[in-house]
């Protein structure tokens, strides 16, 4: 078992990355915030919605647009993979929506049915196409953020940009002579990212109407079905661009789990999702330093901090946690049996 | 002892494979491919291990899939799926190969963890059903993933865990078919056993527990024959996909048949045959992993289903719609000679085709085209060269029910539920055609037998409906209630 | 059917005209011709599945219709969103959702405010003395988890009122709430009248709707009878609305269903 878990080195796990290792270091946790947060921003509609699962589905559908640009041979450009993402994510929710309503399926199954057939033709088609067995079903299934191609995008700045950036934290890295030097995923990330958070900031409104209410959303003119499915065209879009470096199921994690873990802590929208943005922050480091420590897949590594962010906020949630709750019951017990009963019946 | 077919049905099934290969190897004579006539030729253990794998899975998926279908759980089982990864990794490191019984055993354990992790988030959080399912998934498989890739970098490692995230059939082995064997009949035999249980809970829970039936335990049993089903598919279509075994031959069968033991058996066959056509398929081809192809096969089988079932198939509905508005287009020709012979007093017996098309507003082709359909069914015949219809006593009938049909309703809709009368012509358009000879008795009698529509006309009467084998020629004819 | 028709200059607030609704081909509503006069108070009565739930959610063009129109001020809903006030039935929202008291009523405002506007001080204020007349302004810092039924109810009542509408769509607002929530709903109803506002509530208790309505609607798939209260709380009407004297018509919806 000694193997399964190599020795802790503080200085070569966790100081290393960030003196010697920084240049792609800082690329890979970049982009797995991005990711964390351009999702987990999402996916906090989605949990409102309940709609977790179909997010699930649309990130494993991805897959089908892909293959079918691969075989197509189309180049695999940004604007084809969006295409391809946004046709794949269409194509879901109307199968999802002709089986459901043509036969005595339900909901659940129709899910079911249509993601794996997709994500099972995506995988034909890909390996079909690459003739190589198992390069790119890994890449699918889990991604590598180490992959992700470094310091190919150029900038050139002028003298007083250069000046102004010179000052900024690990302007190394970034910063080679006059020139802007960055990984083009990541800043194409970046910009998927913060195009959620503008949405998200500028349709605050009609979000949350639409989803508390949406009886209440009509009639204060506010169309569900088109919010519904720009949501869901946002949800192909962010999971295309998230494919490469987490992969088709990691994904989903990223969807729900700081989204999720944000509803353990806090009763309120917006700071559910100022939390959402730390849960991605803070995983995307733990993870990263977990998975130099293991040696093992980034993106998995993202996730398995994600998830122990939940257990901890499960655990010690000021409300709802599973201690407050274990401690409200013991001292509930204390009490009289009438004042057990006049108390939650107010709470009801 | 119902459950005594069941098992005897799925011992045939195995006992028929042979026999059912047989057939297939027929067909492979006219095949060119090598490689299709060495799967045929089953000289190959690896083939025959693969196919009675996927026969296997099939049974196992299909029968617990039955289930989950039906209690709307597909979801649960794609979660279930997902979880046993971790399980898979860690029953690998237990000696380092790939041991069967540890893999099975971490597996199964997994599974039963994040079952029981999702049932616990959503007892103690506000998170609701879908995310818990949705956080189970990721994460289980998240770990499973982080292990995987660190076994792989392990010293000592032979390798080829990837192929419990696609599924290989070749892979598979001796020791693997005897597992997935002794894991199969299990699950057969309880499901056989206890088949009024899990029907009963399946169905209403509540119910079932009121009844005294130990519904945990059934829903435990449920969730532990599940994983084992997951773990009996995993070799062959991975874990990514192991769900969609689960759900899509069930859902296929859930359009088919409306019997529980039919779904169950269906599901079974469904997945025999996608699991066996999958692992056909992937012996043809060098890089293309199995459970994808299994999964396609169980689509088409799906497809299959939602077209062309007989009962809930998108195709017969459609056909039946068309010949129903086929009968509501020839009722409404029947209604329009029996109005033109009303203008007419009854005089006479024919109409021309032309007062036909003025009545209708058509043209005469689409009034011919009509007629044509009512002599096609034998509700009239054409006269003067084909220019003039007459009813024959069929159709005669029919006409009166319908104008009958169409007067008591409004009729009633105008006396009964006070609607304006001239608010209800389009609705009794519509109820003519569906209303069932006990309703319009029900009709009579709240109508007190009444003989004239709304509208000052005569209802036609019981007499004009038996008597209608020489209707015409006097304007008494059509009597109503009153000679009654 | 004795419809009020009063003319006047403006349109009547809420006009049906042969309105048929059915859900999965099942009819709910059949043939409904209606016309509400301003600044009443109407209860709808009928039994369970009579469709006044419909009845309401087709007014909102919420429902597509089968056949016939709804006007609203005579128009179609569409142009009028912002005159109508809806308050839903308490079940049909997450009350678990990440928003407080004052969230909820504040979406109230929203249909005054643009694109990317957020609520101002002035729709703060309005809020507030929404929340102040139902007696729930302390609680307006509550996540709605933590509330009664009642409460719950009345925070729907007091977005309803920030919405400032003219007429108010009310779905069950009586259904398992207290007593004190129960008057406080009807002083409100009763202002809200007074103020010239137009207000449908579905009701489902027979012996109050007699106090609480100045005029009622007895709804069974069709208008039974529409008035006020004391020509229309008459045992015949009331024995032909919820008696079986119209057992053919849903046995017919029900042939409708299976044969199409």
């Amino acid at each position: 078992m000694n193997e399964l878990l190599p020795v802790f080195e503080w200085q070569q796990h966790v100081i290393a990355p960030w003196t010697t290792g920084l240049k792609s270091t800082l690329w890979i946790v970049l982009m797995g915030f991005f990711v964390a947060t351009a999702c987990g921003l999402l996916g906090n509609y989605l949990i409102l919605r309940r709609m977790a699962l179909v997010g699930d589905a649309i990130s494993h559908s991805v897959l089908a647009g892909i293959g079918v640009a691969v075989v197509l041979a189309l180049q695999l450009d940004t604007a084809t993979l969006f295409i391809a993402a946004l046709a794949a994510g269409m194509a879901t929710t109307l199968i999802i929506e002709i089986i459901h309503r043509y036969t005595r399926v339900k909901q659940d199954a129709a899910i079911g049915i249509a993601f794996t057939s997709l994500f099972a033709l995506g995988v034909i088609l890909i390996s079909f196409k690459s003739g190589k067995v198992h390069i790119d079903t890994e890449c699918v299934l889990y991604g590598e953020v180490a992959l992700v191609p470094l310091e190919n995008f150029h900038l050139s700045l002028t003298p007083a940009l250069v000046g102004a950036i010179d000052k900024l934290p690990m302007s190394e890295v970034y910063l080679r002579g006059n020139e802007l030097v960055m990984a083009p995923d990541v800043v194409r990330m970046g910009f998927v990212a913060l195009a959620v958070a503008l949405l998200v900031w500028v349709f605050y409104k009609e979000l949350l109407v639409s989803s508390f209410d949406p009886a209440l959303a009509f009639s204060l003119g506010i169309n569900a079905t088109f919010v519904h499915y720009a949501l869901m065209a946002l949800l192909s879009v962010v999971v295309v661009s998230a494919f490469e470096s987490v992969g088709a199921i990691l994904v989903v994690a990223m969807l729900i789990l700081p989204g999720a873990t944000a509803h353990l802590l806090s009763a309120r929208l917006p700071v559910i999702l100022a939390l959402t943005v730390l849960h991605a922050a803070l995983g995307t480091l733990l993870g990263f330093h977990l998975a130099t420590w293991l040696n093992c897949s980034i993106a998995g590594a993202f996730v398995v901090a994600g998830m122990a962010l939940f257990l901890l906020a499960w655990l010690l949630s000021p409300h709802d946690g599973l201690l407050a709750q274990w401690h409200r019951r013991r001292n509930l017990k204390l009490e009289p049996p009438e004042e057990i009963s006049s108390t939650s019946s107010a709470g009801n | 002892m119902r459950h005594l077919p069941l098992i005897a049905g799925f011992c045939l099934l195995a006992a028929a494979m042979p026999v059912w290969a047989d057939r297939i190897g027929d067909i492979s004579e006219t095949s060119v491919i090598e490689q299709a006539k060495r799967f045929f030729s089953f000289r190959d253990p690896s083939v025959r291990y693969a196919l009675i794998g996927s026969v296997l899975l099939g049974i196992s998926c299909g029968l617990m899939g039955g289930f989950i279908v039906v209690r709307k759980m597909a979801l649960f089982g794609d979660t279930l799926s997902h979880a046993v990864l971790p399980g898979v990794a860690l029953g690998f490191l237990w000696n380092m190969e790939k041991d069967p019984v540890a893999i099975f055993i971490g597996a199964t354990l997994a599974g039963l963890l994040g079952g029981a992790m999702v049932a616990l988030i959503r007892q103690t959080t506000r998170l609701k059903e879908d995310t818990a399912l949705g956080i189970v998934l990721a994460s289980f498989f998240a770990v499973g993933i982080c292990l995987l890739t660190r076994i792989q970098k392990m010293p000592g490692n032979k390798g080829g865990l990837d192929e419990f995230l696609f599924g290989s059939a070749a892979s598979i082995g001796r020791s693997d078919i005897i597992l997935m064997a002794v894991v199969t009949s299990l699950a057969v035999l309880l499901v056989g056993l206890f088949y009024k249980e899990f029907l009963v809970t399946s169905f209403d829970a509540a119910f079932a527990r009121a009844a005294g039936f130990p519904v945990n335990i059934i829903n435990y049993a449920l969730t532990l024959l599940l994983a084992f089903s997951v773990v009996v598919a995993l070799r062959a279509v991975g874990v990514v996909l192991v769900s969609a075994m689960l759900i899509t031959p069930a859902a296929a069968a859930y359009l088919l048949t409306d019997r529980m033991h039919r779904l169950l058996g269906l599901a079974a066959l469904f997945g025999v045959i996608s699991g066996a056509v999958g692992a056909f398929i992937s012996f043809l081809t060098t890089n293309i992993p199995t459970g994808p192809l299994m999964v396609v096969a169980a689509t088409m089988v799906f497809a299959l289903a939602f077209f062309f079932g007989p009962h809930h198939g998108v195709l017969m509905r459609w056909w039946r719609q068309k010949s129903r508005s086929a009968r509501v287009q020839r009722e409404n020709t029947l209604k329009a000679v029996y109005h033109v012979l009303e203008a007419r007093e009854f005089d006479g017996e024919g109409v021309s085709l032309r007062e036909l098309a003025e009545r209708r507003r058509e043209t005469l082709d689409e009034a011919r085209a009509q007629s044509d359909a009512l002599c096609k069914h034998h509700m009239a015949t054409l006269h003067d060269d084909g220019d003039a219809i007459h009813l024959t006593p069929e159709g005669w009938q029919r006409a009166c029910e319908i104008v009958r049909n169409h007067r008591l309703w409004e009729l009633y809709l105008t006396n009964e539920a006070n609607i304006a009368p001239d608010h209800v012509h389009e609705d009794a358009e519509i109820i003519e055609h569906v209303l069932g000879e006990e309703t319009v008795r029900e009709l009579e009698r709240a109508l007190n037998h009444a003989t004239r529509d709304p509208h000052g006309r005569v209802i036609p009467g019981l007499a004009d409906l038996v008597s209608g084998s020489t209707p015409f020629g006097s304007p008494e004819t059509v009597t109503g209630y009153t000679s009654r | 059917m004795s419809v009020n028709v009063t003319k006047t200059v403006e349109p009547p607030p809420l006009e049906f005209h042969d309105l048929t609704v059915a859900y999965h081909k099942r009819p709910v509503l059949w043939g409904i011709d209606l016309e509400i006069p301003k600044g009443q108070l109407v209860g709808i009565i009928g039994p369970n599945g009579a469709g006044k739930s419909t009845l309401i959610k087709a007014a909102m063009g919420l429902l597509q219709l089968n056949s016939g129109w709804v006007k609203v001020f005579g128009e179609p809903i569409g142009k009028n969103l912002k005159r109508v006030g809806y308050v839903p039935q308490r079940e049909s929202v997450d009350w678990d959702f990440p928003v407080s008291v004052m969230d909820v009523v504040l979406m109230g405002r929203y249909g005054h405010l643009g694109l990317m506007r957020r609520p101002s001080k002035k729709d703060r204020n309005i809020a507030r003395d929404c929340l102040e007349k139902v007696k729930m302004l302390p609680y307006a810092n509550r996540q709605i988890s933590n509330l009664s039924g009642g409460q719950q109810q009345r925070v729907f009542l007091a977005r309803a009122l920030a919405q400032e509408s003219d007429i108010y769509f009310m779905d069950e607002p009586f259904a398992g709430v207290d007593a004190a929530t129960e008057s406080a709903i009807v002083t409100i109803l009763h202002e809200l009248k007074a103020k010239g506002k137009t207000l449908l509530v579905v009701h489902h208790d027979l012996p109050t709707a007699k106090e609480y309505f100045d005029s009622l609607l007895l709804l069974n798939m069709r208008v039974v009878a529409y008035g006020p209260t004391e020509e229309v709380f008459k045992y015949d009407l009331l024995q032909s609305t919820y008696g079986g004297r119209l057992t053919i018509l849903s046995e017919v919806a029900e042939a409708v269903r299976e044969k199409s």
